[in-house]
């Protein structure tokens, strides 16, 4: 308990259940009012259920904060407009906001149905990017928010979800953007990539999809190891959440456009990728690239310490 | 000219005009048969013009091998497995594919509609989804494929079109995603980020505020120089993409490349680059948290993108 969020209102998506309910709770926990938004759906996106996010709000107001549930679709636009409105109305302001809410529909790229796609990358990048846009202007003339988006490691390249990396991919950039955009009224934004076990992370359809990849050699060491922690026993959300107020907290002020990996054990920021290797001719050259050039030097100076991510199978 | 994709067939989206166009032009003087796609539209994607398409189509036919032009939505579905279908029953097959349509829709967060957010999503991430969706089952069973997309630096961080910046994240990601669950099947995925002088970034107002600023001392004259050298015809780097559709890129898979008319460089790829470990069993602390955020641990390096501007901060 504390008070370092005392008199903050946050407004939380997917806070009904896993990492969206560990965040709220950690925010209520140093004193913030909390709206928590969640639909209630199953992993998948479908159905609908009140009680995840009614069951938060008791745990938020237990802590001594107020708390609201709010029902409504992530990727709908005027829906989120409301929804912000509603934390401007019950709180007065709106001072932080968590993107959590997402769904997952695995499927290789190559039997993907246009609905898989359009569903996911609707829930994660355009609910994110709705929520962002009605707050930036709330924030904007506060002179003062916090956004914070959940990304995830799947965003450095997956397989076997391609339209939840790729949103998780819009969702770094859209990051990146959003901070340099609204830095200089006082806003930051950053966003966490977590290791945790939920609904989405733990089950027995995960355990199978991620034997297949594996036996399929489809998966690397490093993202193995990543998974590995991701469902380890013990490694709940509660565990990391804290982090999440401290990024909304007075403190990380001048953190701003970072994106970090969180876990039970470690927090860690990861790079901006960057150019690593190149080459350049004169400025008095004005022919095209020649292609002998090119396939001299690409192998020659760009492809130094190359590994091929999933070199062809005989 | 050359025969090094003779027999191959490509699929080249937004080949009507700038980059799309030299990338098809580039990949018929290597003797590929070409299907340009373009619609037509404007930068901003309205409207609809079929003469761009046809004369690539008759410039690609110049070089002796066969084209035709194609007019459909990239961000259709449906569109989409049209103009995969069209090369196949035309050619044969497809071998290549190039993900190079695009719109722009600047705006600030604050002041983004709904429509310019769906549309610019809409075209770049969506249209590159389609065309592989649609591409991916062909190229395996043929055990062959080449996929070429085209991504911006504006990935890291696209202030003033967060839209496109984001949909050029999720393309990144994509093609790290892609080539991971393609690449044992013999087909590669990667991308580039061109600079080049197009309808896109032809705007003589940014050329005059360098110019004022060199005059004034506040930027270095060799930025003028290379921006002069590189707001070139994107023909001076075209041909980087004919060498990752040629058999000597076999293994080149799983990259970005950034491609002007003095560079080629390669990305890194986002990894964690700092990190502290939990110091007790519990959820981490807010202390050790604030302990894990100084400039010899998590901010090693850091420079925030876009501070608070001190007059302005609550």
């Amino acid at each position: 308990m504390g008070e370092r969020l005392k008199g903050r209102s946050a407004l939380v998506t997917g806070a009904g259940r896993g990492i969206g309910k560990a965040v709220a709770l950690a925010l209520a926990e140093q004193g913030a009012n909390i709206l928590v938004c969640d639909l209630g759906v199953a992993m998948d996106g479908t159905g609908c259920d009140q009680g995840p996010a009614d069951d938060t709000v008791k745990e938020c107001r237990s802590l001594g904060v107020k708390a609201a549930a709010y029902y409504a679709d992530v990727s709908d636009f005027k829906a989120t407009e409301q929804m912000v409105r509603a934390c401007v109305s019950n709180y007065g302001s709106m001072d932080i906001l968590c993107n959590i809410a997402g769904i997952l529909r695995p499927k290789m790229i190559f039997n993907m149905s246009e609905e898989d796609w359009d569903r996911v990358l609707a829930v994660h990048l355009k609910g994110t990017w709705n929520l962002c846009r009605h707050a930036s202007v709330v924030m904007r003339q506060q002179r003062y928010g916090r956004i914070v988006n959940c990304t995830s490691e799947a965003y450095a390249g997956t397989v076997g979800h391609t339209n939840y990396a790729a949103a998780k991919g819009g969702i770094v950039s859209l990051t990146y953007a959003i901070a340099r955009e609204m830095g200089r009224y006082g806003v930051t934004c950053n966003a966490f990539a977590p290791r945790a076990r939920t609904r989405l992370s733990v089950g027995d359809d995960q355990d199978q999809g991620l034997q297949r990849r594996i036996e399929a050699g489809l998966i690397s060491e490093e993202r193995l190891k990543g998974m590995e922690e991701t469902r380890r026993e013990g490694a709940d959300p509660e565990h990391f959440a804290p982090f999440i107020a401290y990024l909304a907290s007075d403190a990380a002020a001048n953190i701003n456009g970072c994106v970090f990996v969180t876990s039970r054990a470690t927090i860690g920021i990861w790079n901006h990728p960057n150019v690593i290797r190149k080459f350049t001719r004169g400025w008095e050259i004005e022919e095209k690239w020649g292609i002998e050039e090119l396939e001299k030097r690409v192998p020659e100076e760009l492809l130094v310490d190359y590994v091929n991510p999933a070199p062809p199978r005989d | 000219m050359g025969n090094r994709l003779k027999g191959r067939n490509a699929v080249v989206t937004g080949a009507g005009r700038g980059i799309g166009k030299a990338v098809a032009v580039a990949l018929a003087e290597e003797g590929a048969n070409v299907v340009v796609c373009d619609l037509g539209v404007a930068v901003d994607g309205s409207g609809t013009d079929q003469s761009p398409a046809d004369q690539t189509a008759a410039e690609c036919r110049k070089y002796g091998g066969k084209a035709i032009a194609q007019f459909g939505n990239v961000s259709s579905f449906s569109d989409a497995e049209a103009a995969i279908k069209s090369c196949v029953d035309t050619f044969g097959r497809i071998d290549i594919l190039c993900n190079i349509a695009g719109i722009d829709k600047p705006k600030m967060i604050w002041n983004m509609t709904e429509q310019e957010w769906d549309q610019v999503v809409g075209v770049h991430l969506k249209g590159t989804f389609n065309f592989i969706r649609h591409a991916a089952p062909l190229m395996r069973e043929q055990k062959y494929g080449r996929i070429i997309n085209c991504t911006s630096e504006a990935w890291l961080g696209g202030v003033t079109h967060l839209n496109y910046g984001a949909a050029k994240g999720g393309i990144t990601t994509l093609t790290w995603g892609a080539a991971q669950e393609l690449g044992p099947s013999g087909v590669t995925v990667n991308a580039i980020c061109p600079r080049a002088k197009t309808r896109m970034t032809d705007d003589p107002k940014v050329r005059e505020m360098v110019v004022k600023r060199v005059e004034k001392g506040l930027m270095d004259p060799s930025v003028l120089k290379r921006m002069d050298r590189e707001m070139v015809d994107p023909s001076a780097f075209a041909r980087i993409v004919v060498f990752l559709a040629s058999d000597d890129a076999a293994l080149i898979n799983g990259q970005v490349f950034l491609t002007t008319a003095l560079t080629i460089a390669r990305y890194s790829k986002p990894e964690a680059a700092w990190q502290v470990e939990n110091p007790a069993e519990g959820p981490w602390t807010l202390e050790a948290i604030k302990a894990g955020f100084s400039a010899d641990k998590l901010l090693k390096g850091y420079v925030n993108p876009a501070p608070p501007k001190p007059e302005e901060k609550k």
